[in-house]
């Protein structure tokens, strides 16, 4: 399915929140474990940046749309954060640019070799780089996009559901993106399905675990995830990931909770808001 | 005063098309020269994923201020780029810059380098080299909006694109030239940093990536003359009011002039 670069671009506006009473809650607070939840994805989403950084030494961003497709993506995740550094606000809990470089100075060594890594692989397997960019990058936005609806459905907070689910919608976008590339450049290319394929199983892990220590990875996984609901989901993610060219059979999602210890059966954090959404499905909504 | 980059995030302008009366526009309008510089700024405003991976990978993204700037400067310029599209269209230009050999020269051979050195020099420099970025940044900004006051006078028709344009870069350049003054004044390293970095540049910020031809249409049309001497001239003037840019000055006015 053909993605319509120039209706996203044109359509592509910043998540707003202002309608929503935020004063809610200071009267109904979300939890503790919750707000460890919302702060990681903040971080991540304002994280984008680093991972634009990494993608744009690669031959990607030589391709008029997906240099449009960047621009626009980078912004709107900007903004997730703004929404989410305001959810955070209201507790209490502080997200400003300084505390954010902050954070970004102490992942060290490691962020700095990043782009050169990224690079040389970049160069090494050449213009096939970009279908394994785009692979990864559905396969992220698939799962941060049930993360959005799965926390949306377990948190008893209309205001926090009908925010979460906003954000979603524009994830369902980039997923569409993602997923209309990927799936066009590894049908073009033997090649790049093995480069991806290999990619992904050995190297692919949660958004956000390159940013984040360990133990809040486990805790917001094990809370998104945990249990036969959170299972359910996660396969979906899996089952939309391996119907990509070149990539069935792949459970990298499913793995990586395995990884961590998170236990696909009893209940998890259950539901408490009915939600039909789970995991989007592949159409252009822009 | 301090810009406030989140009402500048909050008030970002998408497209102009709208707003832009371009229906009464014809060829005659436009003519060759113009719409060169057109095709020419038009390139240059889109060249800003290359810009954003040049400073992406120095210490330059870790400060978050300055990444969350980009971000929405990268997305005004988006749509700068997508307005002088709008005017190609509707005058009938061709919207492709024609394929030209690049200018090659020595000087200019360290600007070509690729993001590995980049990113290895940029580590070697520190954080100090967010100083260079905002500052070559910044002049980047003065080199265009005066290229955008030509456009006005040498296509009248367009001036209204012009003046709106101008009045984008308006914001971009209160950032770039507050945050500048700033780390500039503040650290010696950052200072001899930046002056490196200004020195070896070459103008507009991307020029190396257009063809041999363009630019020295671009230098022509702008900077060309007794007037676009002037312009270069005032340039310089603005450089030579930044904390330790005195030697960069006439080195810049030099490289803008044909």
């Amino acid at each position: 399915m053909a993605f319509d670069i120039d209706k996203y671009t044109a359509n592509s506006e910043p998540v707003t929140w202002t309608d929503l009473d935020l004063e809610s809650f200071e009267t109904n607070p979300l939890p503790e474990s919750s707000l460890r939840v919302l702060r990681y994805m903040c971080d991540v989403e304002y994280h984008t940046v680093c991972y634009l950084r990494d993608l744009l030494t690669t031959p990607s961003h030589k391709e008029p749309e997906v240099g449009s497709f960047m621009t626009m993506w980078n912004r709107e995740e900007f903004w997730h954060g703004e929404a989410l550094a305001a959810v955070l606000g209201k507790h209490g809990i502080t997200v400003d640019f300084d505390q954010l470089k902050a954070s970004r100075l102490k992942l060290g060594w490691k962020d700095r070799l990043d782009p050169i890594k990224q690079s040389l692989l970049g160069g090494l397997v050449g213009h096939d780089f970009v279908a394994v960019h785009m692979a990864w990058g559905a396969a992220n936005e698939w799962s941060a996009n049930a993360a959005y609806l799965r926390m949306a459905r377990q948190e008893n907070h209309p205001v926090l559901a009908e925010l979460l689910k906003r954000i979603a919608a524009q994830e369902t976008k980039h997923v569409a993106f993602y997923a209309s590339q990927a799936r066009d450049r590894l049908e073009k290319s033997k090649k790049a399905q093995v480069i991806a394929r290999f990619a992904l199983s050995k190297f692919w892990a949660p958004v956000g675990s390159t940013i984040s220590p360990d133990s809040e990875v486990t805790h917001v996984m094990g809370h998104l995830f945990a249990g036969a609901e959170g299972r359910k989901l996660i396969r979906s993610i899996d089952s939309h990931i391996a119907k990509l060219p070149g990539m069935q059979g792949l459970t990298i999602v499913e793995s990586a909770l395995d990884k961590r210890g998170i236990s696909g059966e009893g209940e998890g954090t259950p539901d408490a808001l009915p939600l039909e959404e789970t995991v989007a499905v592949e159409t252009q909504t822009a | 005063m301090t810009f406030d980059v989140r009402e500048f995030a909050r008030t970002a302008r998408g497209s102009h098309r709208g707003e832009l009366d371009l229906e009464s526009l014809t060829a005659a309008d436009v003519d060759a020269d113009a719409a060169r510089l057109i095709r020419t700024m038009r390139d240059l405003e889109r060249h800003t994923m290359e810009r954003m991976r040049n400073v992406l990978v120095t210490a330059t993204h870790k400060d978050a201020r300055v990444t969350a700037f980009l971000t929405t400067w990268a997305f005004e310029k988006f749509w700068i780029a997508d307005a002088l599209d709008a005017v190609l269209e509707a005058t009938g230009h061709d919207l492709t810059s024609p394929a030209g050999a690049r200018r090659r020269s020595r000087v200019e051979r360290v600007e070509r380098r690729g993001p590995i050195a980049r990113a290895i020099a940029g580590n070697i420099a520190g954080p100090e080299l967010v100083a260079a970025h905002v500052t070559t940044g910044l002049i980047d900004e003065w080199v265009t909006t005066a290229a955008y006051r030509r456009l006005g006078e040498i296509a009248p028709a367009v001036r209204a694109v012009a003046d709106l344009i101008i009045e984008l870069k308006e914001r971009h350049i209160l950032f770039l030239a507050e945050d500048a003054q700033r780390r500039l004044a503040d650290s010696a390293r950052a200072r001899k940093l930046s002056l490196k970095e200004v020195k070896r540049s070459a103008w507009p910020l991307g020029a190396i990536d257009r063809s041999a031809e363009d630019r020295s249409s671009f230098e022509a049309v702008v900077f060309g003359g007794k007037d676009g001497a002037a312009r270069a001239a005032e340039i310089a003037d603005r450089i030579a009011a930044l904390p330790g840019l005195g030697a960069a000055a006439p080195i810049v006015a030099a490289r803008l002039v044909p």
